[in-house]
């Protein structure tokens, strides 16, 4: 029976042994391949001294180690924590210290980066991935395939346990980890494999990033059914023209973004050239997929079928809407219906159920659901709400602070938050966190992050500053400053130096007329 | 050419985490240093600078891999 995450991979080896499990480029690995390299990284990290529930960092692009990395750390009974190769450094070193890592897997393309963080941090010790000499314990991918597996014996893991990190956007200006268990991650996996029918035969496009909740349909439930998962190379994700052409090459029959790469490849991606025929699923979600680029794709690809994916990367996921036709007016695409892994309430701000058709905040309860974020008690215990069910036992949801209300169909429509969590590239950006690094500078005094438009198509984060007295920086000053500290989807495009804001009558600062003065 | 699109790289779009300065065979796409956005900033500064126009066709990877074949490129338009 699958009943971790590493089973998926055991499993898949003994059904599917010569299949194609993951490739990259022109690397490609089966599923007994990935069974026994991973077997190799489990045994050196426990060899040297990982222990159950210690979390390990990967630090990668996207390439086929990832793979090896994810399956190698969980089957060590490891946490898995993704790490973007891209984000600023203190960022990384943040989430280092966090975590508490030590155990870092990564590949030489890294080499300058990881050093450059070796000699910042403290915490790390032990480096997979590169074998010249970096000052800490560490080996190269060659000496790990060369590994015995003689006295190899698998460690035992629970549902329970925890499996992976992954970090999102902190509105205290700290990122937060969100913690997924086995079960949390496996049901997920098995629920979208049902959802979609995915089976063996399919090719499915690993788009995402792996610190991109995303990445999970790919690194899960493609192996879990034996299918092969093809992950893009950086490069392409930057050039739609090619990327086109590999996923025709590559007879591409699942995909899986967020909208901005889908409206990339409408726009730029030369589809009146391609064969794209293999796609049978197009399933986008992060951030709704404006309805005229929807109805062009769905031109361009009637064969496919299209699905707008919803829940935050703390349920994984909890909705699905196949659109049936073409959208017919500019009206916002649903979220769906609740799947069968979960079950729903929509609150209002006593926490009682609204009747049906108003808006509310949508809680979810599901198996799908985090074991609550990593280190912070007090921030899961707000983020959960209890109820009593059927049988006068306590049932946990989880808050989205999505407002959401009910259509005649039964399908939920997105209308805002409750908070001021943004979505930008599909990416979610808590505009307090911007707010928060901005007055960390020492000139800023005060800072009121918004979003609005950078052009017709896309949107982007503005932020009114207000320096202390005698203080002289830029703006640049500043945007320099965020690029440093944050992601770059969340760097502001624009930061105002101001003398003063907009305020209410108590004072507070007016966000809603920040930028139109 | 190539020193003007070197210096637009490093001042304005680079996402390097390391001081170094990118050079004229540095792999652009796959090392980090552009996303997705900052590609799209790269080749409207060309279109502006260099006074062509870069249809989507031309947006490929053999096109814009350093900085080495943006110039080539350009040359050849």
């Amino acid at each position: 029976m699958i009943s971790t995450l590493p089973h998926i991979v055991e499993n898949a080896a003994s059904m599917f042994p010569e299949r194609e499990a993951f490739r990259c480029g022109k690397a490609s690995i089966s599923f007994t391949e990935l069974d026994v390299k991973t077997n190799q990284l489990s045994a050196y990290l426990r060899k040297k001294g990982l222990k159950k529930g210690d979390r390990v960092g990967i630090y990668m692009d996207r390439c086929l180690e990832t793979t090896l990395a994810v399956y190698g750390i969980m089957k060590a009974g490891g946490v898995y924590v993704p790490l973007d190769s891209l984000a600023p450094h203190p960022r990384t070193l943040f989430l280092l210290e966090d975590c508490g890592i030590e155990f870092l897997v990564t590949t030489p393309k890294q080499f300058k980066r990881v050093s450059a963080l070796l000699a910042a941090n403290k915490t790390l010790a032990n480096i997979v991935g590169i074998s010249k000499e970096i000052g800490v314990d560490a080996i190269g991918w060659e000496a790990i395939s060369e590994i015995s597996l003689e006295s190899y014996s698998p460690v035992e893991i629970l549902e329970t346990d925890l499996a992976y990190i992954m970090y999102t956007s902190g509105s205290t200006g700290a990122p937060k980890g969100i913690m997924h268990t086995h079960l949390s991650g496996l049901t997920y996996a098995k629920s979208a494999a049902e959802v979609y029918e995915v089976t063996k035969e399919d090719r499915i496009a690993g788009h995402a990033p792996l610190h991109f909740d995303i990445s999970t349909f790919n690194y899960f439930t493609s192996p879990l059914v034996g299918a092969a998962n093809v992950i893009i190379p950086d490069a392409y994700t930057k050039l739609p023209a090619s990327l086109s052409t590999l996923i025709e090459q590559e007879k591409i029959s699942i995909w899986y973004s967020v909208p901005l790469a889908l409206v990339q490849l409408l726009t730029q991606g030369v589809l009146e050239k391609r064969d794209l025929s293999c796609l049978r699923w197009v399933l986008f979600g992060g951030e709704n997929f404006a309805p005229k680029y929807l109805r062009e794709l769905m031109n361009e690809w009637p064969q496919a079928t299209f699905c707008n994916v919803y829940g935050p990367a703390e349920i994984n996921q909890c909705t699905y809407y196949h659109v049936p036709s073409l959208p017919e007016n500019d009206m916002q695409i649903p979220l769906g219906k609740i799947w069968k892994s979960a079950i729903h309430k929509i609150l209002d701000e006593q926490d009682l159920e609204v009747p049906k058709g108003e808006a509310g905040e949508l809680v979810v309860a599901t198996p799908t659901m985090m074991q609550g974020y990593w280190n912070n008690a007090a921030l899961t215990m707000k983020s959960i709400f209890i109820a009593k069910n059927a049988k006068e036992i306590d049932q946990k949801y989880y808050r989205t602070g999505d407002i959401v209300r009910e259509n005649e169909n039964g399908e939920l429509i997105f209308l805002g938050r409750n908070d001021r969590q943004v979505k930008l590239r599909g990416y979610r950006v808590e505009l307090d966190e911007i707010e928060a690094v901005l007055t960390r500078h020492e000139g800023v005094e005060e800072a009121a992050a918004v979003i609005n438009k950078v052009d017709e198509n896309t949107t982007g984060i503005y932020v009114a500053v207000i320096l202390h007295a005698n203080q002289v920086f830029e703006s640049d000053d500043l945007i320099a400053f965020c690029k440093s500290h944050l992601p770059s989807y969340a760097v502001p495009h624009q930061i105002e130096i101001r003398s003063n804001f907009p305020r209410t009558s108590s004072g507070k600062i007016k966000r809603s007329a920040i930028t139109t003065i | 050419m190539e020193e003007k699109i070197v210096a637009f790289v490093n001042d304005q779009i680079s996402s390097n985490q390391t001081d170094e300065k990118i050079e004229a065979q540095d792999d652009l796409l796959g090392g980090g240093i552009l996303d997705s956005l900052g590609m799209m900033r790269l080749i409207s500064f060309i279109e502006t600078e260099f006074g062509i126009k870069v249809p989507p066709e031309d947006m490929t990877i053999e096109n814009f891999i350093n900085i080495e074949t943006i110039t080539g490129y350009i040359s050849s338009k």
